[in-house]
């Protein structure tokens, strides 16, 4: 088994909120868990995928295990090194190693560079290698992400959305770097164009040995890139397994609506009249959740038809016992009472 | 009565851009129907002209030069409205072996004129829903008072208690809870999906007969766009609204559409039922559609972990377009045979079947 490369032990990242300079000066600021305790760890050539609705905390585990944000809590090992309280100089050579490809096509991007400049620059940040050196690399760059030599004179506005991702690609693998936080790489681009991309990530793994945390909304692309996947609720994993086990076999019954919502999606062969199925009515049923409070208990219970169905136990709103992650066999773990 | 509810013909919506000293064709020749209570979906992906092809239906071009050619035609009330009659007194192209070289247009007459074309049908006849709800409330009033001031200027409902009766009740049909309690709320006090529901609620309240529905559903998460897949389609049943469904996302279309056309590069490649279209065999499609329909990942891939099989090169450019075939530089099925004419001579949208026409030269037209 290959080794781990990160681990990641009950991270926490909170926002406080300005409401106010009365609030602030009385000590009364409101604090936003974005991350409330989470644990998980990668292996060296291995992707995790990490799948959740939006504002459940995905893209800020990204951000902190990369030291983008300040952690509030937890540790974060990279490589057996414990990198949760490196100054920012200690954390200058490990950048290198830990790279981000964010969602937004431009980021990264020097409008006012040309693309020559844009990886110039790139290649340049941690060495100083010399013009022919860079010459050679730029070459090996291009053909690494598949992107012509006559794109090196653009700037980036004159490039369509694939090659600016293409291009914010090689940006990132110019530094060679082993881990990369992959923040929504597709979300922003077309459907021909994103089959393009995840085949050019998933080449790049092949032959560089890169280590990816794979973030997405789109479950069944989280599925077709990840060995394993753990599905985000309100800042906390409430469910990480196998791939395949996550998506056919899932247990918590957060994954099982994030699946079925889906499912119902992809089933381009069902007639399109939809049947009330079970699911269906259980979805309906859901009440609202309040997100400034949700650690009474469960959070997921105020939206759970299990919790429904086992006629609203107290265990499940009860403070004191909010469900840890637990072993449902073979690496497969859940945070729940009841399943 | 006769015809399609809805008819675009041969609709062209140019834009200028000054950078590039060029004319976008964004719609560039795209004719397609909507019948009385038929969902039509216009699926393509970013660029293909869909968006536009809706705008100007709606009567909601508004960068100059717009729209510059073709024909809309609405059924209201038993007659054929043209809403684009007499605007080409405005609007002079010049043409260069059927290249639009200059486009010269009344700016102010046009749309004097277009507005006068469109009164009594944006907003009553063709109510929109957008892509992003919260933009397309008003901000600064109650999503309630916005529905019954939709209700009292477009349906017979003119007293205002028994406007926000009526308010009330649509916002339970677009199954908002405690409607009663929602009827006071702003915009911002409500989630992208709640906003999404007010939206449909208010576009179905003027009882439109058509609805222009633009990527309702991009933006929302996955949970929250399916249940309004499921409350479109339930609301379709319901109140019979003929609708124009427009997505880049092919399950949705596939959900809702009894119809569907397939747009690229500014026009209509492919149309037909949507179970023709959509199928997985289909005996006849354009390798567009095939193509489109091959890059979502489909349960054996996932299973197989292997490769998606991806559209070479990129989305084509409204503004460089190619003489012959628009996919031809992308297309994968071209054959020796047909090679000369993809390249040199644009394919006309033709019949294979009943009901079903595709753009392309590997099925030979039938006469």
């Amino acid at each position: 088994m290959s080794k781990t490369i990160l681990e990641v032990t009950d991270l926490r990242k909170s926002f406080s909120q300005f409401t106010g300079l009365l609030a602030t000066l009385t000590g009364d600021t409101r604090v936003i868990p974005a991350v409330d305790g989470v644990s998980f760890y990668l292996r060296e050539n291995e992707t995790v995928g990490l799948v959740g609705e939006s504002g459940c905390g995905k893209t800020t585990v990204g951000r902190t295990i990369l030291r983008l944000e300040e952690p509030t809590g937890g540790r974060i090992v990279f490589d057996g090194r414990d990198i949760t309280k490196l100054s920012r100089a200690e954390l200058r050579p490990l950048r290198r190693d830990m790279q981000m490809i964010f969602q937004d096509l431009d980021a990264g991007l020097n409008p006012a560079m040309r693309v020559r400049d844009i990886l110039r620059e790139a290649l340049t940040v941690h060495e100083r290698p010399g013009d022919a050196e860079i010459a050679a690399r730029i070459g090996e760059l291009l053909e690494q992400v598949n992107l012509k030599d006559s794109k090196l004179a653009n700037f980036p506005s004159e490039l369509s959305g694939g090659e600016k991702r293409r291009v914010g690609i090689a940006r990132v693998l110019a530094v060679r770097p082993r881990l990369i936080v992959a923040d929504e790489p597709t979300s922003a681009l077309d459907i021909s164009i994103q089959a393009q991309v995840v085949n050019l990530l998933r080449d790049l793994q092949k032959h560089l040995g890169l280590t990816y945390l794979f973030i997405s909304h789109d479950l069944p692309l989280v599925e077709l890139v990840s060995q394993k996947v753990a599905v985000m609720y309100l800042g906390r994993i409430v469910e990480m397994g196998l791939a395949e086990d996550i998506a056919h076999r899932p247990h918590h019954p957060y994954t099982r609506i994030l699946w079925s919502s889906l499912s119902d999606k992809q089933n381009i062969e069902v007639s399109r009249r939809v049947r009330r199925t079970e699911v269906e009515r259980e979805r309906r049923a859901w009440g609202v959740f309040d997100f400034e409070q949700p650690s009474r208990g469960c959070r997921f219970a105020p939206r759970c038809p299990l919790y429904q169905q086992h006629g609203r136990p107290a265990v499940c709103t009860d403070p004191a016992s909010e469900p840890a992650l637990h072993d449902a066999g073979k690496g497969h773990a859940v945070a729940c009472h009841f399943a | 009565m006769s015809g399609p509810l809805l008819s675009i013909e041969n609709l062209r919506t140019y834009f200028y851009s000054r950078a590039k000293r060029a004319f976008i064709r964004s719609v560039d020749g795209a004719s397609l129907d909507v019948a009385r209570g038929e969902t039509l979906g216009v699926v393509g992906e970013s660029g293909s002209g869909k968006t536009v092809t809706a705008l100007s239906a709606a009567g909601l071009v508004t960068a100059a030069p717009g729209v510059i050619g073709g024909r809309i035609t609405l059924q209201s009330n038993g007659t054929a409205r043209e809403l684009l009659d007499g605007l080409e007194r405005y609007v002079r192209v010049e043409e260069e072996d059927g290249r639009v070289v200059a486009v010269e247009k009344d700016e102010r007459g046009w749309r004097r004129h277009a507005e006068a074309l469109m009164a009594g049908v944006r907003g009553k006849e063709i109510a929109m829903i957008f892509q992003n709800p919260r933009a397309a409330l008003n901000p600064y009033s109650t999503v309630g008072n916005q529905l019954v001031e939709t209700i009292r200027l477009h349906t017979g409902v003119k007293g205002e208690r028994e406007a926000k009766e009526r308010a009330i009740a649509w916002l339970e049909r677009v199954r908002i809870d405690s409607p009663r309690l929602r009827f006071d709320n702003f915009p911002f006090g409500m989630s992208g999906g709640m906003c999404q529901r007010a939206m449909i609620a208010m576009a179905l309240s003027a009882e439109p007969s058509l609805l222009v529905a633009d990527e309702p559903t991009t933006g929302l998460d996955a949970t929250i766009q399916s249940r309004i897949v499921e409350l479109l389609g339930d609301l379709k049943e319901e109140t019979g609204t003929a609708t124009l469904l427009i997505s880049h996302d092919i399950s949705v279309i596939q959900r809702l559409s009894d119809r569907v056309a397939v747009m690229y590069g500014g026009t209509v490649v492919e149309s037909g039922r949507a179970t023709e279209v959509l199928a997985r065999d289909a005996p006849a499609r354009h390798p567009y559609t095939e193509a489109l329909l091959e890059a979502i990942p489909s349960a054996e891939a996932i299973r197989n972990k292997s490769y998606l099989r991806a559209i070479e090169g990129d989305v084509l450019d409204t503004i460089e377009v190619p003489r012959g075939c628009r996919f031809y530089g992308r297309c994968n099925k071209v054959t020796d045979a047909i090679r000369e004419r993809c390249a040199g001579l644009e394919p006309p949208l033709a019949e294979v079947s009943s009901g079903h026409k595709v753009r392309c030269w590997l099925y030979p037209t039938k006469t």
